[in-house]
C-alpha cells in the first residue's frame, strides 16, 4: 500500500483531503501544480522514509512554477540513495491550528481514538485525550474539553474558535473507518482547523 | 437462575463446607474452620477432609457427597490438581456455589485445569469464584473465606462499601485499613483469576446488592475490557464506582509506527474507559479512601462551596484546592450573613471562609453549621477544626456527627494534627464523619461528589 492507495481508501470514506496528484517528474509535477493552483505542497513518496520532514522531504508554501521546479530537483538530492516511488503534489492547507486525530486497536478495548496537538511534536507534548469507540458528540466534547491546549480550540488570542463541527465529524468518521477497515493503529497529522473547516493534511494507517 | 444471581449462595450461605479443613495450625483449611468458628457463624458450616474424623470439634467427612442436607457455599482449599474433581462432586451435590483459593492455575501455565473448571462451571450453571484469590467475606451473614487469622486481619463491621479486587494481597491490606478507619463494607470480594466470573459480572452482581452503595474496583488487567466498560457505564449510573488501576507503567507497543501507536499505551485505553463510564479514578490506596468516605454523604445540588474554620490558614489552602479544582466559593445571603455575624466575635467578618477564630468554641462551630446548612446557596460544606485550640474539647465530634447525620449537605471535615489530633479523626471516621489531614485531599474528594453528582443529575 503506497500513501496514494491511503489517500484513495479515506476519500471512499468521506475524509476530505486537500486536493493531490501521485508524480514521478518534474514536469509531471509542474502540470499537477497548475491544476490544483498555487501555492502548493511537495511530499516525497519513499517505503523507506519514515519521517519525510526529518530528511528535506516536505517543502510547503510553493508560490510558482520557478520556485517549485528547484525545490523538486532540491528534494530529489536530499533523498538521494533511498527508494523513491515519487511526489506528492498538494494543495498548500488552510492557515490555523494544528491537531493530531489518531486511533489505534488495543488489545483489552478494541478500537479507540485519540485527539491532540498535532504537528511534528505530538510525542514531545503529549497532550492528548481518548476514548473508546464508539462515542457520541457528547464524547467528543468532552475530549476536546480535556486537552490542555483547549484554549486554543476555543479561540485564544483573538482568533475565531475552530470549526468543533468539523472535529466531531472526523473523530466519528474515523472510529467508523477503523472498525470497518480492521485499522490497528492510525494518524491523521496534521490536521489543520479554523473557523470554517479543516484540512488533512497528512494520513497514515497501518493494518 | 443465571450464575451471577446464584452468587446470592456464597454471599448469604446458610451452610458452608470447607475442603481441605486441616488440624495443623497456620494452614489455610484450619485458618477458615477457625474464623469460621469464632465469627460464630449462625449457619451449618461443615469440615471436608478425607484425612480427618473431625477438625476443631467439628464432625469432618470424607467428601462433600457424604454431608446429608443441601450445601449453600464451598470454599476449596485443596492442592490445584484436585480441585476438576472435586468441583465435579460439588456439581453433583447440587451446591449453590464454589469459592477455589487454591492457586496453581493460569498464573502458573495450568490453562488446562482452568479450563476443565471452566466447562463444569458452565455445564452445571455454578457460579465459582477464583480460583487464586482470597474469596468472599460479608459481614452481614458472616461468611468469610480471608484465609488470614483475625488477631492479624480485622474484619470490619457491615456497612454500604463494596470492594471488587483482582489482588488479594491488596484486598486484604483495604479490608485491614477499612476495620482500622471504623468503616462499615457490604461485601468483600477478592475475584484472582476470574476463570469463571469476572469484574464485570461481580460489578452486575453489586449493583442489584441491597447493602452496596458504593463500590471499589481494584484492578490489574481486565478480563474483557469492552464488557467491563459497558458493565461499569451500567453500574456506575445506580452506585458510584471508585476505581484504582494498577500497572499503568506500561508505555506504548515497541512497534507502534505511528504517532498514536507511541502515545497510546494501555493504560490510555483504561483511563478512556474510566472517563467513558464516568467512574471515579483513585490515584493510590488511600485517595481510594478519601473518596469512597465521600460518596457516602448525600449528592450536592451544585459545586458552590462553604468553608467553616477556626485557623485562617489552612481555611486559605482550601481555597486555593478549591478553586483549583474548579469548584466555586458560595456567597451568603443577607440573612445568613446576619445570623452568622451574631455567632462571630465583635472584630470578626463574616466572609467564605468563615473564619470563627481560635477563640471559638464548640457552640460557634454548632452555630454556624445550623445557619449554613439552612442557606441554599450553599452546596457543599468544608468544616476545618483545629482541634489544638484550648476552647475545642470533645463535644466537637457530637457536632461533626450530627452536621454529617444532617444529610441536607454532604460535608468533609478537615483536622490537621500529631496523636492527640489523629485520634479524634478516627473518632470521627468510625461515626461514618468523612475526616480528612489534608485539605488537598478533601477538596479533590469533594470535587469528586459534585462531579459525580453532577453526571447523575444529567441523567435524569
Amino acid at each position: 500500500m503506497t500513501i496514494v492507495d491511503d489517500f484513495s481508501l479515506l476519500k471512499k470514506y468521506g475524509f476530505r483531503l486537500l486536493p493531490y496528484f501521485f508524480v514521478k517528474t518534474e514536469d509531471d509535477a509542474v502540470a499537477a501544480a497548475k491544476k490544483i493552483g498555487y501555492p502548493v505542497v511537495l511530499k516525497i513518496v519513499s517505503p523507506e522514509i519514515e519521517h519525510k520532514t526529518d530528511v528535506g522531504g516536505v517543502k510547503i508554501d510553493i508560490k510558482n512554477e520557478t520556485v517549485l521546479r528547484h525545490t523538486y530537483r532540491d528534494m530529489m538530492q536530499n533523498v538521494k540513495g533511498k527508494k523513491i516511488d515519487g511526489v506528492l503534489v498538494q494543495k498548500m492547507a488552510r492557515k490555523g491550528l494544528e491537531l493530531i486525530i489518531g486511533g489505534k486497536k488495543d488489545p483489552q478495548f478494541g478500537h479507540m481514538v485519540i485527539i491532540g496537538l498535532g504537528g511534528i511534536y505530538v510525542e514531545i507534548f503529549r497532550d492528548i485525550s481518548a476514548r473508546i469507540c464508539p462515542l457520541t458528540a457528547l464524547d467528543v466534547e468532552e475530549m476536546v474539553a480535556e486537552l490542555k491546549v483547549h484554549p486554543l480550540l476555543e479561540g485564544a488570542r483573538g482568533k475565531k474558535p475552530i470549526n468543533k463541527k468539523a472535529l466531531e465529524d472526523l473523530v466519528l468518521r474515523a472510529c467508523g473507518f477503523m472498525e470497518k477497515e480492521g485499522i490497528v493503529e492510525m494518524d491523521l497529522n496534521p490536521v489543520v482547523f479554523d473557523d470554517e473547516g479543516c484540512d488533512i493534511v497528512d494520513a497514515r494507517f497501518s493494518r | 437462575m443465571k450464575m451471577i444471581q446464584k452468587l446470592k449462595f456464597i454471599f448469604e450461605p446458610k451452610s458452608v463446607a470447607i475442603i481441605g479443613a486441616s488440624k495443623t495450625p497456620n494452614k489455610i483449611g484450619n485458618v477458615l474452620l477457625r474464623n469460621f468458628l469464632d465469627t460464630k457463624f449462625p449457619g451449618k458450616v461443615y469440615a471436608v477432609n478425607p484425612k480427618y474424623e473431625e477438625v476443631l470439634g467439628v464432625k469432618c467427612y470424607p467428601s462433600i457427597k457424604k454431608i446429608n442436607g443441601p450445601v449453600d457455599c464451598v470454599i476449596i482449599a485443596t492442592p490445584a490438581q484436585t480441585v476438576p474433581a472435586i468441583l465435579t462432586e460439588c456439581a453433583a451435590k447440587k451446591v449453590g456455589g464454589v469459592i477455589i483459593l487454591s492457586g496453581g492455575f493460569e498464573e502458573v501455565k495450568r490453562d488446562d485445569l482452568a479450563a476443565q473448571i471452566r466447562e463444569i462451571a458452565k455445564k452445571y450453571e455454578m457460579p465459582v469464584v477464583g480460583p487464586n484469590c482470597l474469596g468472599v467475606f460479608n459481614p452481614y451473614t458472616k461468611v468469610d473465606s480471608i484465609f488470614l487469622p483475625m488477631y492479624k486481619l480485622e474484619r470490619p463491621k457491615p456497612g454500604g462499601i463494596a470492594f471488587v479486587t483482582q489482588s488479594g494481597a491488596v484486598g486484604s491490606t483495604v479490608v485491614d485499613l477499612t476495620a482500622y478507619y471504623g468503616m462499615g463494607i457490604s461485601k468483600f470480594i477478592s475475584y484472582g483469576n476470574a476463570t469463571v466470573l469476572d469484574e464485570s459480572d461481580y460489578l452486575e452482581y453489586l449493583m442489584n446488592d441491597k447493602t452496596t452503595e458504593t463500590i471499589i474496583l481494584y484492578i490489574e488487567g481486565a478480563k474483557d475490557g469492552r464488557k467491563l466498560l459497558q458493565t461499569m457505564k451500567k453500574v456506575n449510573k445506580i452506585k458510584p464506582i471508585v476505581v484504582l488501576k494498577a500497572g499503568k507503567a506500561a508505555g506504548g507497543q515497541a512497534a507502534a509506527r505511528s504517532h498514536t501507536g507511541n502515545i497510546a499505551g494501555s493504560y490510555l485505553a483504561y483511563q478512556a474507559a474510566f472517563k467513558q463510564a464516568k467512574v471515579t479514578e483513585a490515584e493510590g490506596i488511600i485517595e481510594v479512601f478519601d473518596f469512597v468516605k465521600i460518596f457516602e454523604q448525600p449528592r450536592p445540588k451544585g459545586n458552590h462551596i462553604a468553608v467553616i474554620t477556626n485557623g485562617g490558614g489552612i481555611g486559605v489552602l482550601a481555597t486555593d484546592h478549591i478553586e483549583n479544582e474548579g469548584l466555586v466559593l458560595a456567597e451568603f445571603s443577607e440573612k445568613t450573613k446576619n445570623a452568622l455575624q451574631e455567632i462571630l466575635p465583635e472584630y470578626g467578618n463574616v466572609a467564605n471562609p468563615l473564619d470563627l477564630v481560635a477563640d471559638a468554641g464548640v457552640e460557634a462551630y454548632a452555630k454556624a453549621i445550623d445557619i449554613m446548612m439552612d442557606e441554599p446557596n450553599i452546596d457543599a460544606l468544608i468544616i476545618i477544626v483545629l482541634t489544638q485550640t484550648p476552647p475545642i474539647d470533645e463535644r466537637i465530634i457530637h457536632v461533626l456527627t450530627k452536621a454529617s447525620d444532617d444529610r441536607r449537605k454532604p460535608i468533609a471535615t478537615i483536622s490537621i494534627g500529631g496523636t492527640y489530633t489523629e485520634v479524634y479523626r478516627r473518632i470521627l471516621e468510625s461515626k461514618g464523619v468523612p475526616s480528612y489531614n489534608s485539605p488537598l485531599s478533601a477538596v479533590k474528594a469533594i470535587d469528586k461528589l459534585v462531579k459525580y453528582a453532577n453526571y447523575q443529575k444529567q441523567l435524569k
